[in-house]
């Protein structure tokens, strides 16, 4: 039995737990959210006003897909790193001054989030504070200046977080001369690379142009750039979302199931693939958009079914490596090896079953992907039903069984509970099969995403098979089990760290690749290059509908003011529209 | 986790054919679906948008 | 780099996959004509709406043969015009644009699904091929009363649709003796001349006339009644034309009682 995480490197494994304490805690919060809109939005339970359940809205967004995820990103990324170079950072100090801008940032975002509950908002730098503006805060929406100071210095702090590893990398590159880059370390750096390009978009929203005017330093900005600087980031980061779920899955589940990664070269080809296509392909998110031509449009279309490659082959090599496993364990057949899989083992099942709901949700994303049939899904429930399947089981369903692979290692503790972990995973697997299929019908029948009450006056959907009554059950079930299990989850981590009289059961050693990185060609390993490319193909995707966004409307386009979102304010605004809406017609 | 290993697989020993098998349905299962989803789901959910017969003049 | 023969043959199923994807979308395009929203129409600032030939009155009107134009603004939280009424089997090509924040244009049910982005204007063209109603909704968040902004799109039979506007005016008071004026004016907005009836009610007193009023333009009725006949007192007016109905009122003053007043007119 080697040694544990914690006992070698007992200051990265603090480091570790405190990024994996800020990730869960922001999933706890995030869960409550969620439930209570599944709840509200399908009438079955409605204690808040509907004003209010826009603050919900981005608190669950926030939470879960800024601060839940990459928190929990950092924190694996800090244990892969160590753990596959065998060195601790270059100045841990570093280390700890982006996890507290992190922590800072993720703080003042969510205070100005919470804060729109409030009946009476503090104001803070000369504005109400609140943020209802959702995880896209797409402008003319206006959110308070702290709210983008938070996510600003959030993103600043991962960024930090990207150049310790790499400064960790070159360190031990220096000690290990000719060495091919451990596949942890391969896939961290990869991972930040993509992160490193897809973030310029975002950041210079922010930093250009919405905070400034959100400061009343600017007067006027240019929505539709805005919102295109956004998607520029907005594909990229889900890939932030879905690059640790792999990196669990090429290098711990292949372990968990008895084998050995089928292909290390695959799998390095497979992040390389990511670098490349995951930012040029944004205006995906944008095909409804006016003042983008129909070609940009094509282009996006036919880089991101490329970019579906990379999933396929990690579905491949993944699976491929997972019977491996179940073949040393004595399982035979064309099927029947699925059998002899360590179905008990909590981590292992909570990957697996987060692998194939990701399969089925890939197909979800194929069809958001293709150009015009993304008129039937824009907007619509669907989409909410994708992004479950993918970022909410995939990757969340997958960091949740990591962890009790790796927390027991962290903390030197046992995990508490593995018989109810595995109901945990199970539970939330049969939860977003209910709440995404109905997510699903009801988007394609026309109910809309991001609303508080998708019940209209002046129509029925027409739902086919079925009813409406039955696709709002199914999902308040699903959404009901879902957060059942992320409570346990919760409980069972916290039981764990304070389970101190206890050894741990896992073994941290992963053994080597069937086909390890001596089988691939030395270039793989040749970041730089990688960069150049994705940075050319990047500027390909980008330049021209970006030159032409700014020449047809203006870089701060044509005196367009902010438009707060305060409760009050807008209930006299709607008195007055409606008003003059009835005059009108 | 202690894995139940009874016997080891060395790579040039090893065909994931149980993969390729699992593959192949999800080739089929993708194809299926796109063509239901495209030409029945999106295709019947008229109207759709579709170009101008004649561009049409503004002021 | 050595690649298992299985995942090799994965790789080209996976391309055979991609590439087909690809064929079916674009088929979808040219040959089936499905068009995405693009960047043909000029920007307009949303400050401006209200001076623009177009979304300074927001209305469907016809430019061709078969084919209208409706001009949509969406605001917090309605969409204008509210019904837009349009022709079924005809080809209506929607231009939407925001007067505030970013709303979508979704009627459920359908493909019609675009961004109304303030300062852009997004163009779509579609045809109903049957008549019926359908909910126009917002479907990007825009603030606390997104959930509340729905409109509607009523589909007419062809037959049936028509641009007519009615208006129709007497003076308020006529001292008797005088004639009783009621002027009504029937605008055509389609391009086919309009053939139709004016029927009128001035008191107990009936009128009719036929008109023909040519495509895109306006011809004007005058109905006279005599106020001796009517009598003095308030008298009830209407007009109609197809289905549409203007109403008022005119007054018939004694002699004594405007010399009275003075030519006092209220």
């Amino acid at each position: 039995m080697t040694a544990l995480f914690v006992d070698e490197y007992p200051a990265e494994a603090r480091l570790v737990k405190a990024a994996f304490l800020s990730s869960f805690i922001a999933f706890g919060i995030g869960a409550l959210f969620g439930i209570i809109q599944a709840l509200h939005r399908t009438d079955i339970f409605r204690f808040i006003d509907s004003i209010k359940y826009y603050t919900v809205l981005t608190g669950h967004g926030v939470f879960l897909v800024i601060a839940f995820t990459i928190f929990f990103l950092v924190g694996l990324y800090q244990w892969a790193v160590t753990d596959s170079l065998e060195r601790g950072p270059v100045d841990i100090r570093f280390t700890w001054f982006w996890y507290g801008l992190m922590a800072i940032g993720s703080f003042l975002a969510a205070i100005s989030i919470l804060a729109g509950f409030l009946e009476q908002p503090p104001m803070v730098l000369g504005a109400e504070l609140r943020a209802n503006v959702l995880f896209t805060f797409y402008a003319p929406l206006e959110a308070n200046p702290l709210y983008y100071i938070g996510l600003a210095l959030f993103l600043v702090g991962t960024w930090l977080a990207g150049i310790d590893w790499f400064r960790t990398w070159w360190a031990w590159r220096d000690e290990n001369p000719g060495k091919r880059i451990p596949l942890r370390t391969f896939m961290v750096l990869t991972t930040m690379i993509m992160f490193f390009l897809g973030s310029i978009g975002v950041i210079v929203s922010i930093l250009v142009f919405i905070l400034p005017w959100s400061l009343e330093i600017t007067e006027s900005l240019n929505p539709l750039l805005t919102r295109t600087l956004f998607w520029f980031f907005g594909h990229m980061i889900v890939y932030f979302w879905l690059l640790p779920a792999y990196l669990l899955w090429y290098s711990v589940l292949p372990k968990l199931s008895g084998g050995r990664l089928f292909s290390d070269p695959l799998a390095r080809v497979v992040f390389i693939l990511f670098v490349l296509l995951s930012t040029p392909v944004g205006i995906h998110h944008q095909y409804m958009d006016p003042g983008i031509a129909e070609g940009f449009k094509f282009i996006a279309m036919t880089n991101t079914m490329f970019l579906l490659l990379p999933s396929f082959l990690t579905a491949f090599t993944v699976v491929a490596s997972m019977e491996h496993g179940a073949r040393q364990r004595g399982g035979e057949g064309r099927f029947n090896w699925l059998r002899a899989l360590p179905w008990r083992n909590p981590a292992f099942t909570g990957m697996a079953l987060a692998g194939l709901i990701f399969a089925f949700g890939g197909f979800t994303g194929i069809v958001n992907a293709g150009m015009n049939i993304n008129y039937l899904v824009h907007n619509a429930l669907w989409i909410p039903g994708h992004i479950h399947a993918q970022v909410g089981t995939a990757t969340a369903l997958t960091l949740m069984a990591g962890s009790y692979w790796l927390v027991p290692q962290l903390t030197g503790n046992r995990l508490v509970g593995r018989q109810v972990a595995l109901v945990q995973v199970v539970l939330w697997f049969v939860g977003i099969v209910f709440m995404t299929n109905s997510m699903f019908r009801a988007g394609l029948v026309g109910v809309p995403r991001r609303t508080a009450e998708p019940q209209y006056q002046g129509f029925d959907y027409d739902v086919g098979v079925g009813s409406m009554g039955e696709l709002n059950a199914q999902l308040a079930l699903g959404g009901t089990l879902l957060f059942i299990s992320a409570m346990l989850f919760l409980v069972l981590m916290l039981l764990t760290v304070f389970n101190n009289d206890s050894e741990p059961l896992v073994d941290g050693t992963l053994p080597p690749a069937l086909s390890g990185p001596e089988d691939s060609p030395q270039v793989l390993d040749n970041l730089r290059l990688w960069f150049g490319i994705a940075f050319v193909l990047v500027v390909l995707a980008y330049a021209l509908p970006l030159a032409g966004i700014v020449a047809q409307s203006g870089l701060f386009g044509q005196d367009i003011p902010p438009f707060p979102v305060s409760s009050e304010a807008v209930i006299y605004l709607e008195f007055g529209l409606e008003y003059v809406g009835a005059f009108v017609t | 986790m202690g894995s139940r290993v009874s016997r080891e697989i060395g790579h040039d020993e090893y065909d994931p054919w149980g993969t390729l098998s699992l593959i192949v349905i999800y080739f089929v299962a993708l194809t299926l679906m796109w063509l239901f989803t495209y030409f029945i789901e999106f295709i019947g959910n008229t109207p759709t948008v579709m170009g101008m017969i004649v561009p049409v003049m503004l002021g | 780099m050595r690649i298992h023969q299985y995942e090799k043959l994965w790789i080209v199923g996976s391309m055979i996959l991609i590439v087909g994807f690809i064929v079916t979308i674009t088929y979808g395009s040219v040959g089936l004509g499905i068009t995405m929203i693009g960047d043909e129409e000029e920007t307009i600032a949303p400050d401006e709406l209200n001076d623009d030939e177009q979304f300074g009155e927001p209305r469907v009107e016809q430019v061709g043969e078969n084919e209208y134009a409706a001009y949509v603004v969406a605001q917090t939280f309605i969409f204008q015009p509210d019904p837009i009424e349009i022709p079924a089997n005809n080809e209506i090509t929607f231009y939407v644009t925001s007067r505030d924040v970013i709303h979508g244009f979704y009627v459920p049910g359908t493909n019609i699904n675009a961004m109304a982005i303030p300062g852009q204007v997004a163009e779509l063209t579609v045809e109903f091929d049957e008549p019926g109603e359908h909910g126009l909704i917002c479907h990007e968040y825009c603030g606390s009363g997104h959930h509340t902004m729905e409109g509607l799109i009523v589909v007419q039979p062809e037959d049936e649709f028509d641009l007519t506007e009615l208006s129709a005016e007497t003076p308020d008071t006529v001292t008797s003796g005088e004639q009783v004026q009621l002027n009504a004016t029937v605008e055509n907005g389609q391009l086919e001349p309009l053939e139709t009836t004016v029927n009128a009610e001035i008191g107990d007193q009936t009128f009719q006339q036929d008109l023909t009023v040519d495509g895109k333009s306006t011809q004007n009725v005058t109905f006279t009644a005599e106020s001796t006949q009517l009598g003095v007192g308030e008298h009830d007016w209407t007009v109609t034309v197809d289905d549409y109905e203007e109403t008022g009122s005119v007054e018939v003053v004694s002699n004594e009682t405007a010399a009275a007043e003075g030519g006092e007119e209220s």
